[in-house]
C-alpha cells in the first residue's frame, strides 16, 4: 500500500505555491458571462464542443483586468496554462500562451492543481494504463518509461491499477462523444502539467518542501533572530560605497596580500616565524596586531589575545562580570543544545539575580524582557541582555581601555618583527618542474641516440656489463617455452638480452618511467644470485620471446621493491637521481633512462602480479616488423644498460 | 494436518466466499470509477443539485459495498490458517482493496473540497462554474454505476453517512484493516503482466475508437484554413459573434 503519507501538503510547507489560490479567484472572474472572457465553439469534424476561447481573448481580458501592458498580460497568461488551470486545444504539449487564435479551453475545478495534496503515482499508473488500452501499446517513449517504472515500483497493486484502468475506460464511454473528448483532452492536460515530458520546465516544480512547520514556536524565533542578523534597511550605495573606502584605508596595510607581510609571508619564504608570532594566545602580540585592536571594539574582542588583555583591564577597574556575561551568552548560543537549559539557568543565577555573585546592570526593561524568556529558554533568549552589555562595554569601557596603562604596557611590550632578507630561493612549483621534464623529453626524443660509451660513466660501471653478457649466454640456449616465467627476481635479466639484439638505431623512447640507471646494477646482483630459470628463446627469436618475458615474467616486483634503498647506493656517477630518495625530481634520470629507448608502461607501485596470459598480437605485430620495436616493460623504473657495451 | 480436519463443505464454503469477493471488488471498482467520472463534472458548468445527488446515491452504493467486503475480507484472512492454498488469491484481494479503498478516499476528499468551492447555494454561484466544455450529463455513468450487484447490497443494512463522515469512516476501516491482519503487502505478485491490458480485445468495437489525437489533428487542420471565426466557409467575420456558426 502506499506509505500513508500523513504529511500535510498545505502551503505553508510547499512554499512559492501560495499563487494558486489567487490564479483560482482569477480564473472563476473569467467565467463571468458578462465580463468573463469571449467564448466561442470548437468545430470538430465529428461534432462541436463549445466554451473554447483564444489566446488572444484571453490576453485582452488580462491586461483589462488588471490594467497592464500586453506582454506582462501574456506573461500572466502563460502562467496560467502552466499551472494547468487552462489547456491548450492544439499543440498541447506546449503550455505557453500563443496571443493569437490559437485554442483553449479551461480545465475542470477536478483536475486542478491543489494544494492539499500531492498527485499521487498510483492515479498515474492507472492512466497510463488506460492510455496503453485505448492506444494499444503505442505510447511516447517517455510515457512508456514511466510505465515500466511504475510497474515495478507498484507491481503489488498492479492488478488494482488494471482493473481500475479499464473500469474507468468503460465509465467513460458511457458519455456522449463531445464529453468524451472533452474529459480526454482534460486529463491529458491534466498529466501534461503533472507528469511533463522530459526537458520540459514545469510550473509545479517550485523546489524544496519545507521540512518544519514554520509556525512552530521555536521555529518562528529561529527564524526572527536570522532576520535580525541579516536585516539591513535599504542603504544608499554613495554610504555603502563610503563604508568600503574606509575599510580597505583603515585595514590596507594589514593585510598580507596587500602589503609587505613581517617578518615574511611563510607562503613565499617557508618560513613559520609570522604564524608563531601571531599565535592566538601569545605573550607578546604584535605592533600591527595591537593597531588593529584599536579600529574596533568587535575587532578587539574577537582576537582571544586582545579580549585577555580587555579582561585583565576590567579585572582591574572591577567591571569584569560584564565581559564573563557577554561570553556566557556567546556559549549559550553557539554551544550544544542539551546544556543550554542548565546553562541558561546558570547564568540568570550568577549575573541576573537579585544579590547575584555578579550582578550586571541592565535597564528594567530588558531585564523584564530576559526574565520572562528565561521560563522557556531557548539560545536566544538573553540576545537583548547581551546586546545592551556590549553596547555598554564598548561606549565605556572600550574607550578607558584604550587610554588605561594595560594597553599602553602591551602596546609598548608589543613586538615588531624585522623583515627577513632571505636569499634562499623559494622552491619550484610542481608546475614548473613538470615543464622542464616534458622540456627534457622532447628534447631528447627529437634527439637521435646517445652515445652508448658516454652513457657507461654515468651508469653502473663497467663490471656489471660483463655479468650480463655472462647471464645472457647462459640463458641463449633455453627454449622459448618460457612463457610461465614465474615472479623470479631473475626476470630482468632479459632485459638486458633485449638490448643487446636491439640495434640502437631501432630504440625509440617513449618515455614515461623515470627508472634510474641505478636498478640495473641491483638487477644484475639479483639476478646474479638466483638461479635462471627462465632461458629466452635462441637469438633468432629472442625479440619474440623478450617481449612476452617482459610483459608476463618482469612483474617479479619485489626485486624492484627491494631496489630502491640500493639505488641511492648504487647510483655512484652523480647525476642519477633515483624518484624514490628525493622529492625533487630531477630531469636527468630520465636522460639516462632515455637511452635505452624502451616503452614502459606500468604503475610505478611494484607489486607481484599474477602471470596472466598477454595478447600475442602485439607480439607478432612486432616481429612482423622485423625485429623489437617496442618492448613493454611492465614496470616504469627500469633503467638499462647497454649489455653489449 | 488442518487439511484433513477440514470437510468438504468447509472447502466449499470458502470457495464461494472468495468469489463473492473477487465479484465485489470488481463491482466497487466499477462503482469507484463511475464516481470519478461524474466527480469531474463538479464545479464545471454541467454542475448542478443533480449531479450533486447522483454522485451521493454513487456514493451510498459504494459505501455499502466497501462495508460488506471488508467484513467478509476481514474474516476470510483472520480465519486463515497457515498453508492455505488459496492464501494467495485473498491477500491479492486484501491488497486490491486496500488500494480500492485509498483511491476512493482521495476521490472523495476531492469532492468535499470542490463541493466547498462551488456551493451553488445562490443563484450567483452558477455564474462562478468554469465553463469546461461540457455538453451532456453523467446520467449513463450514474446508471451504469447504479446497476451494480452484490449478493448483499438489497439485503444488507447499513447506516448511510455523509461525505465527511464517510472519509472519517474509510480512514477508520484502513486503520483496522492494518492492524488486525498481518498481510506483507509487498509480497503480493499481481496476476497481470505489464503491458497486456493493451494487447487484449475484450472491449468491441474499438474500431471506432478514433484516437483523440486524431480527432484533434483534423481540428487542427480545419483551423488553419479558416480565415474568420468560424469553419463556415462564408464566414468572412473577424470577430468571435459571427453567426454564422
Amino acid at each position: 500500500m502506499t506509505i500513508r503519507n500523513v504529511r500535510d501538503h498545505g502551503q505553508r510547507y510547499r512554499p512559492r505555491m501560495a499563487c494558486l489560490k489567487k490564479v483560482e479567484n482569477v480564473v472563476l472572474e473569467m467565467q463571468d458571462p458578462k465580463t468573463g472572457v469571449k467564448s466561442q465553439t470548437q468545430r470538430l469534424v465529428i461534432t462541436t464542443i463549445p466554451h473554447a476561447i483564444t489566446g488572444e481573448d484571453i490576453v485582452a481580458w488580462i491586461a483589462n483586468r488588471f490594467k497592464t501592458d500586453a506582454a506582462e498580460a501574456r506573461a500572466m497568461g502563460t502562467m496560467m496554462v502552466a499551472f494547468g488551470y487552462i489547456y491548450p486545444l492544439q499543440d498541447h504539449k506546449r503550455l505557453i500562451l500563443k496571443p493569437d487564435t490559437s485554442l483553449y479551453r479551461f480545465q475542470t475545478p477536478y483536475f486542478w492543481p491543489a494544494q492539499q495534496w500531492l498527485v499521487e503515482d498510483t492515479d498515474y499508473a492507472i492512466y497510463l494504463a488506460k492510455r496503453n488500452i485505448r492506444k494499444k501499446g503505442m505510447l511516447e517513449l517517455y510515457e512508456q518509461e514511466q510505465y515500466n517504472n511504475l510497474y515495478k515500483w507498484m507491481n503489488h497493486k498492479w492488478d488494482f491499477i488494471v482493473m481500475q484502468a479499464k473500469e474507468q475506460y468503460r465509465a467513460g464511454k458511457e458519455r456522449k462523444k463531445p464529453d468524451r473528448v472533452v474529459f480526454d483532452c482534460q486529463e491529458r492536460a491534466y498529466w501534461v502539467v503533472h507528469r511533463p515530458p522530459p526537458g520540459t520546465v514545469s510550473a509545479m516544480d517550485y523546489g524544496h518542501d519545507r521540512m518544519v512547520d514554520p509556525n512552530m514556536e521555536e521555529v518562528k524565533v529561529c527564524i526572527m533572530f536570522i532576520q535580525q542578523c541579516i536585516m539591513r534597511p535599504r542603504v544608499k550605495s554613495s554610504v555603502s560605497i563610503g563604508a568600503l573606502i574606509k575599510y580597505t584605508t583603515t585595514y590596507k596595510e594589514h593585510d598580507p596580500f596587500l602589503h609587505t607581510c613581517l617578518p615574511s609571508s611563510p607562503w613565499i619564504t617557508d618560513d613559520v616565524t609570522y604564524w608563531t608570532l601571531n599565535m592566538p594566545n601569545v605573550e607578546t602580540p604584535t605592533k600591527m596586531r595591537v593597531e588593529r585592536w584599536t579600529f574596533s571594539f568587535g575587532e578587539l574582542l574577537m582576537d582571544p589575545r586582545g579580549r585577555a588583555d580587555f579582561r585583565l583591564f576590567l579585572k582591574k577597574e572591577f567591571s569584569g562580570e560584564n565581559l564573563a556575561f557577554w561570553e556566557a551568552c556567546e556559549d549559550l548560543k553557539w554551544g550544544a543544545a542539551e546544556t543550554m537549559k542548565e546553562k541558561a539557568q546558570q547564568i540568570y543565577k550568577t549575573f541576573l539575580a537579585r544579590g547575584a555573585p555578579r550582578w550586571i546592570n541592565i535597564d528594567g526593561k530588558t531585564m523584564d524582557i530576559t526574565v520572562k524568556g528565561l521560563a522557556h529558554p531557548h539560545r536566544y533568549v538573553l540576545d537583548a541582555a547581551q546586546t545592551h552589555i556590549y553596547m555598554l562595554m564598548k561606549k565605556d569601557s572600550y574607550g578607558r581601555y584604550l587610554k588605561s596603562p594595560v594597553f599602553k604596557e602591551t602596546q609598548k611590550k608589543a613586538v615588531a618583527p624585522e623583515s627577513h632578507r632571505f636569499t634562499r630561493r623559494p622552491s619550484l612549483s610542481p608546475i614548473i618542474l613538470r615543464q622542464q621534464e616534458e622540456e627534457q623529453k622532447a628534447k631528447l626524443a627529437a634527439s637521435g641516440p646517445v652515445d652508448i660509451t658516454q652513457l657507461c660513466r654515468f651508469t653502473a660501471p663497467v663490471p656489471h656489463l660483463a655479468v650480463y653478457t655472462g647471464i645472457c649466454e647462459a640463458q641463449s640456449t633455453a627454449s622459448p617455452g618460457l612463457m610461465t616465467l614465474p615472479n623470479s627476481a631473475a626476470c630482468p635479466s632479459p632485459i638486458s638480452v633485449a638490448i643487446d639484439s636491439t640495434p640502437a638505431s631501432e630504440r625509440r623512447f617513449d618515455g614515461n618511467g623515470g627508472p634510474s640507471s641505478s636498478h640495473f646494477p641491483s638487477i644484475a646482483e639479483a639476478s646474479v644470485s638466483e638461479e635462471e630459470k627462465q632461458p629466452p628463446a635462441p637469438k633468432s627469436r629472442m625479440a619474440l620471446s623478450l617481449s612476452r618475458l617482459l610483459r608476463r615474467g618482469c612483474n617479479a616486483p619485489s626485486v624492484f621493491a627491494s631496489l630502491s634503498p640500493k639505488c641511492a647506493v648504487a647510483s655512484g656517477g652523480g647525476k642519477v637521481q633515483p624518484l624514490g630518495v628525493e622529492p625533487l625530481a630531477q630531469p636527468q634520470p630520465r636522460r639516462i633512462a632515455n637511452f635505452f629507448q624502451i616503452k614502459v608502461d606500468i604503475p610505478p607501485e611494484c607489486r607481484i602480479y599474477p602471470i596472466d596470459s598477454e595478447d600475442e598480437e602485439d607480439d607478432s605485430a612486432d616481429t612482423a616488423r622485423g625485429g623489437v620495436k617496442e618492448i613493454i616493460c611492465p614496470w616504469e623504473t627500469v633503467t638499462k644498460q647497454d649489455g653489449a657495451g | 494436518m488442518s487439511r484433513w480436519r477440514q470437510s468438504v463443505v468447509e472447502i466449499q464454503t470458502r470457495k464461494r466466499q472468495v468469489n463473492e469477493c473477487e465479484r465485489a471488488q470488481a463491482a466497487l471498482s466499477k462503482v469507484t470509477a463511475c464516481f470519478q467520472q461524474m466527480a469531474t463534472s463538479l464545479g464545471s458548468n454541467m454542475d448542478g443539485s443533480f449531479l450533486r445527488e447522483e454522485l451521493e446515491e454513487t456514493r451510498t452504493v459504494a459505501h455499502k459495498i466497501c462495508s460488506g467486503l471488508h467484513r467478509r475480507l476481514l474474516s476470510l484472512l483472520i480465519e486463515m490458517e497457515q498453508g492455505q492454498e488459496d492464501k494467495e488469491q485473498v491477500e491479492r484481494h486484501w491488497v486490491i482493496f486496500l488500494s480500492s479503498l485509498e483511491n476512493f478516499q482521495r476521490d472523495l476528499k476531492k469532492v468535499k473540497v470542490l463541493q466547498e468551492i462551488f456551493p451553488l447555494t445562490q443563484r450567483k454561484d452558477r455564474q462562478a462554474l468554469i465553463n469546461a466544455g461540457y455538453a451532456g450529463g453523467t446520467s449513463e455513468v450514474a446508471a451504469r454505476a447504479a446497476m451494480v450487484q452484490t449478493p448483499w447490497l438489497s439485503v444488507e443494512e447499513t447506516a448511510s453517512l455523509d461525505l465527511k463522515n464517510h472519509i472519517v469512516e474509510i480512514d477508520v476501516l484502513l486503520e483496522e484493516m492494518f492492524q488486525r491482519v498481518n498481510v506483507p503487502l509487498w509480497s503480493v505478485e499481481p496476476t497481470q503482466e505489464a503491458w497486456v491490458e493493451g494487447i487484449s480485445t475484450q472491449d468491441g468495437g474499438q474500431e471506432e475508437d478514433e484516437s483523440l489525437e486524431d480527432i484533434m489533428e483534423v481540428e487542427v487542420v480545419s483551423q488553419n484554413s479558416t480565415s474568420g471565426c468560424c469553419n463556415h466557409h462564408n464566414c468572412k467575420v473577424g470577430c468571435l459573434l459571427c453567426l454564422l456558426s
